[in-house]
């Protein structure tokens, strides 16, 4: 598991190391020779002073201008190729661990988590973090080395010149990068208004018949424009900061180039430096001048680059509580036999949500379990699928806690269709066949037969392979659950677990899957979540679950004779049937 | 098998239609703009006066032969006239780009308020259809995209297009000679860095692809990562990502390797201008022409680097353009949606309304002709209770939002006091019409603004008087901050029999002349809030005409006649007793109504 080993930043960058120096010495060899340019036009310049030269010894300036120009370039190219592909190189790696992290995950993990932060942090962080890797890592190496070399050769030809360069060009860099603080502040504070105006619409729009019940249109409008008043205001003061950044920097490079006007040309008449000198000086501000503003922009980068890994590296640090342990027996290959849940109670948040659950589901059975929302019946069936573990007590497969069957195991032998069943934008055929190793186009073919989902399938544009989900075709409720049904059925699992997906398949479907599933369920535990008699009916066992408790058990037959909830449910639905049936 | 289909198209770098349309909003602030551009054509001149300055330094002071003190006095001289001209042109870009960002704000304001009121008015038709998120992009991402389009984009390339004139003409100005020179490369450099620029930016829209299908794909697998891992599906899950994730990975490669070509490539360039400058200033000097001198030669060296300048961010320029241009399409496409319930020119004007209802006739469908209602015709009298019941899909619904005018019917007439609904203005309609729902949409704000919803004219006494008569005072009361408690949007931290009082306190503080109440069948309410909500209802209902569809019993048997509906049709009418004594359908229903709740 490589991505819970190394959780620094670091190791992902010194996994490139060698590509890394690689890299700087490109930028080594692009900026020597940059800052060796001005060296050109300074004899070239006061070769012209003189007077008196030989035309090809300006031309031969010229020319070494350009080719020092054609040698920086193509070290630069290689520097930026090297170094910013390296950053992406990292991205991908670093996405790619999270994936696989994510992949050991939880239900624990995935209740608490937003999806929507998830992705955050796997978009706008790691961007982040990328930028802060290649941009940032290569921008700073290049700034650093600009501005030693720079002032070093301006020390080296007149320190006196050299000292106000070195007085106004750090000052830059400081302003600029406390501009760029503030003006973060500023950004942050548009921006929560702006979430509010984000905020007020989408409740605007989800309640737009509230809205519009209460003739409110008017008032909203007018609040509406009062956040965007607001909004413009701090729009202002951003722009206040934002809008002179950039006229302030070009600014005070023109005071750079007057002091070496003041300073540089008073030296020049005394004889001090030639004209030359001073034409080479004024190039060192140009050519420092990138380099300022990128000390601050990477110090920048380098801040938010940190705080968005520290919230990529949340998610590696996160371990998963259902995994394979010291306590796994890997010896175990395959389960069967009865299941029995002894004692189980369940804790989520600080409340019980199941209380000593006793019962014994003989293998080859078929367990209803029916009861209120809200009453535990799905976390029941996760519990059995493992997607949580039982606080207290224990269940049991054959002779097994199922804590002690390495998960892949359990998981091969249990098919779950769960109450909203999640299907993906993939092919109708890769949805059912979603479970098994190799596509198997008869078994996926028999399985949505048993869900009688090949009458749908015939409709589809292109039947099995027809392409699901938003971009594809959109399937009602009760399509969804008998594709969820038959993938399930695919896997031929030994313990099936069907949460409620019933409820928006209409009763004659229903009766037709419920025939047709008869023989299958002779073969397999079978665990029916419903809130239907007509689902439950024909199990070996009914279990009645209110809050948290079995407060009734028995066969149909049985639970129908006793006053209780089953029986009310049974009545009612009768009614319900009876009443369509008027005419 | 079907392919996977492309995500949406980009938007064109330019669009007449859409830029008219654009140009419409900035009508109001033309002078304004105008201004602007002036302040924009003061600056590309002073920047570019600049580099002149510098060559007076040169020639006359640094290579003149005058006494060193005149020397030195002139370079001070200059040195504060440069001075002075680079404060100016800061001035003259600050102010600009600020008064520019000012505009851009006005103008999007007025955008976003225009959509915002687009939404309010749009058939529900249309709402059911768009998921809310896709509305909110409307008025917030589309917005913002066109904004920056407003204050960076459309000035940003003026001002380059002005500096680089500008540069042009001082050249000319200085040496005819090298500017003649330098032009002739100019070509060459658009063409260069505009071919890179292409290929950039074709890679990115790759990348764009890209990534918003490796963004669709793990928003896909977090969501269901857990049904993946029920299948043991974690090694194949992961080999697909890593596949998507490489093909990301090889667009940036790409990228990376245009990117990469961009500054390199002006550096050569950028070095080449400089290699003409000497070499032409240079063989001009050899040959004893004075049309070039030394300082004309540093002054064309400042000019071509700021010549190159605003070729740096041309690619980001071009992406802002085509977002915006995008963002344009979307916008307008919605500002022109039909919104087909419109108010009349002339509408009835009403104080109040005496509380007739009558559907004379109403056929109704949402869409084509799948009737909800049937030929259904009833009338009630000013003041009368009555209560609307049948099985779910019965079309119950409907008929209350046919009152209120969510809908307009197809065939026949909705009348309120003898009057077509449609002939009100919908405001007035639904101001004297109060619907109760039982669970209301609670607004994010406070208790007494979820009663009074933001009306200025409902006094505080009057919030508490109407929380008091439904029963709602006494838990509002024992809430931290009483009517001022902040609630959260949906209502979270209150119960459901708190959220169904407040509506009802909703709706009787503006105090409707006919009320419609939804009275849903809810089980997670205890006996004491159902016992309160019931007493409620009875008070509401009272002295005004309402219109209940209705579960419970006691509701049932409370009002004064009761439509019974099937399938979309009014089959029966009368008291409970009348019917009860019928044993039709509705003996049924009540008997089925008798069962429920049944935990």
């Amino acid at each position: 598991m490589p991505a819970s080993t190394t959780i620094s930043l670091g190791a992902y960058v010194r996994r490139h190391r060698s590509r890394i120096r690689q890299g700087i010495i490109f930028v080594f060899v692009s900026v020597a020779i940059h800052m060796g340019m001005p060296f050109i036009t300074r004899y070239a310049v006061d070769t012209l002073v003189d007077g008196d030269f030989r035309l090809g010894t300006i031309l031969g300036y010229a020319a070494a201008y350009s080719l020092a120009a054609l040698a920086m370039a193509a070290c630069g190219l290689r520097m930026r190729r090297i170094l910013l592909s390296t950053g992406h190189q990292i991205e991908y790696e670093i996405r790619r661990d999270v994936f696989a992290h994510l992949a050991r995950l939880d239900y624990y993990f995935f209740g608490r988590e937003r999806t929507g932060d998830l992705m955050t942090k796997m978009t706008s962080d790691l961007t982040a973090v990328r930028e802060f890797v290649g941009q940032g890592l290569f921008q700073g190496a290049r700034t650093a080395l600009s501005a030693s070399l720079a002032f070093t050769i301006m020390f080296i030809i007149n320190y006196r010149l050299a000292l106000v360069m070195l007085f106004l060009l750090p000052t830059i860099s400081l302003l600029f990068f406390f501009l760029l603080r503030l003006l973060r502040v500023r950004y942050a504070d548009s921006q929560e208004q702006f979430s509010r105006i984000s905020n007020f619409s989408q409740e605007s729009f989800a309640g737009i018949r509230t809205l519009r019940g209460y003739a409110m249109e008017a008032r909203q409008q007018e609040r509406f424009g009062n956040l965007n008043t607001d909004y413009i205001q701090l729009k202002m003061a951003l722009s206040r900061v934002e809008r002179p950044l950039w006229p302030a920097m070009v600014f005070l490079f023109g005071v750079g180039v007057v002091l070496i006007l003041w300073v540089g040309g008073r030296q020049v008449v005394a004889g001090q430096l030639t004209v030359g000198q001073f034409v080479q000086f004024s190039q060192y501000l140009f050519f420092l001048q990138w380099p300022m503003l990128a000390l601050g922009w990477t110090v920048n980068l380098w801040q938010r680059g940190m705080a968005s890994w520290q919230r990529i590296a949340s998610i590696l640090q996160a371990e998963p509580r259902i995994r394979d342990n010291e306590q796994t027996d890997h010896s175990i290959t395959t389960i069967q036999g009865d299941i029995r849940f002894e004692q189980v109670a369940l804790e989520l948040e600080g409340t019980t949500v199941l209380h000593d659950i006793n019962w014994v589901i003989p293998a080859g059975h078929t367990l209803g379990v029916t009861g209120p929302t809200g009453s535990g019946k799905t976390l029941l069936a996760s519990l059995l699928a493992r997607l949580i573990d039982p606080t207290h007590g224990r269940i049991m497969i054959g002779d097994n806690d199922i804590r002690t069957i390495p998960v892949d195991v359990l998981r091969r032998e249990v098919g779950m269709a769960p109450q909203e069943a999640f299907l993906f934008s993939d092919t109708l055929a890769n949805n059912i066949g979603f479970g098994l190793d190799e596509p198997d186009p008869e078994k996926i073919f028999a399985a949505a037969e048993l869900a009688e989902l090949h009458p749908d399938v015939e409709k589809f544009p292109a039947r099995f392979d027809t392409w699901l989900g938003e971009r594809g075709v959109t399937l009602s409720g009760g399509q969804r659950q008998r594709t969820a049904i038959s993938r399930a059925l695919a896997r031929d699992p030994g313990i099936l677990i069907l949460d409620d997906v019933f409820s928006a398949i209409d009763t004659q479907t229903e009766a037709a899957i419920q025939a047709r599933l008869q023989p299958v369920l002779h073969d397999r535990t079978t665990l029916i979540i419903s809130h239907r008699v007509s689902s439950l009916r024909h199990a070996d066992c009914i279990l009645v679950l209110q809050d948290g408790r079995i407060t009734q058990s028995g066969t149909h037959a049985e639970l129908v004779q006793q006053a209780g909830y089953y029986r009310e449910l049974d009545e009612v639905q009768r009614l319900e049937a009876c009443l369509e049936g008027v005419s | 098998m079907i392919k996977e289909p492309e995500p949406e198209i980009e938007g064109k770098l330019f669009d007449a239609h859409l830029t008219r349309r654009l140009l419409r909003y900035a009508h109001p602030y033309r002078f304004m703009l105008a201004g602007c551009v002036v302040l924009i054509l003061c600056m590309a001149l002073v920047q570019s006066y600049l580099p002149v300055l510098l060559q007076a330094a040169i020639d006359r002071y640094l290579l003149g032969d005058d006494e060193p003190a005149t020397r030195i006095a002139g370079l001070t001289r200059i040195g504060g006239q440069y001075l002075g001209w680079a404060l100016l042109a800061f001035g003259v870009r600050y102010l600009q780009s600020y008064w520019m960002a000012w505009i851009a704000e006005h103008i999007i304001f007025n955008m976003r308020a225009d959509i915002f009121a687009k939404i309010l008015r749009l058939p529900l038709g249309y709402l059911d259809r768009h998921p809310v998120g896709r509305l909110m992009t409307r008025v917030t991402s589309d917005v913002d995209a066109m904004q920056k389009m407003v204050s960076d984009g459309l000035v940003g390339l003026l001002a380059d297009a002005f500096v680089l004139l500008a540069i042009m003409g001082f050249m000319w100005h200085l040496s005819p000679r090298l500017a003649l020179t330098l032009f002739t490369i100019f070509p060459l450099l658009v063409a260069v860095m505009g071919w890179i620029n292409w290929n950039t930016r074709r890679a990115h829209r790759r990348v764009r692809h890209k990534q918003s299908a490796l963004n669709a794909h793990l928003q896909e697998m977090i969501t269901g990562m857990l049904t993946v891992q029920l299948f043991n599906r974690e090694p194949q899950v992961k080999a697909e990502f890593d596949r998507r994730n490489q093909e990301l990975r090889g667009g940036w490669f790409d990228t990376v390797r245009w990117i990469s070509w961009f500054f390199p490539s002006m550096e050569v360039l950028n070095a080449l201008s400089i290699t003409l400058v000497l070499s032409v200033g240079g063989w001009a000097l050899w040959s004893g022409s004075d049309t070039v001198t030394i300082g004309v030669m540093v002054a064309f060296m400042a000019y071509v680097r700021d010549f190159f300048r605003p070729l740096e961010d041309l690619s980001e320029k071009s992406t802002v353009f085509q977002s915006a241009m995008a963002s344009s399409e979307r916008i307008f496409r919605l500002l022109d949606e039909p919104e087909r319930i419109d108010d009349p020119a002339q509408p009835v004007q009403l104080e109040s309304f005496r509380g007739a209802v009558t559907f004379d006739h109403v056929w109704f469908a949402y869409n084509d002709e799948n009737w909800v209602l049937k030929d259904v015709h009833f009338e009630i009298a000013p003041g009368e209770a009555v209560a609307i019941v049948g099985a779910t899909g019965a079309g119950k619904t409907s008929i209350i939002s046919l009152i209120n005018r969510f809908y307009d019917v197809q065939q026949g007439q909705v009348r309120v006091d003898g009057h077509d609904v449609r002939a009100y203005r919908q405001v007035d309609l639904r101001r004297r019409i109060g619907v109760v729902i039982q669970d209301p949409f609670i607004f994010s704000g406070t208790i007494a603004s979820n009663i009074d919803l933001h009306n200025p004219q409902v006094t505080r006494e009057r919030v508490v008087e109407a929380a008091r008569y439904v029963n709602a005072h006494r838990f509002i009361e024992a809430l931290p901050q009483g009517y001022d408690t902040p609630v959260q949007e949906r209502g979270v931290s209150l119960s459901t029999g708190q959220k169904q009082l407040l509506a009802m306190a909703r709706a009787l503080v503006q105090n409707p002349d006919i009320l419609l109440i939804l009275d849903e069948a809810t089980a997670n309410v205890d006996t004491e809030s159902e016992l309160l909500i019931q007493d409620a209802l009875r008070k509401v209902m009272r002295g005004r005409t309402s219109i209940c569809i209705a579960h419970r019993l006691s509701t049932i048997r409370g009002v004064d006649r009761i439509l019974v509906m099937r399938h979309g049709e009014l089959i029966e009418t009368g008291t409970h007793t009348e019917l009860i004594s019928r044993e039709g359908y509705y003996r049924r229903l009540y008997e089925l109504l008798a069962h429920q709740p049944c935990s």
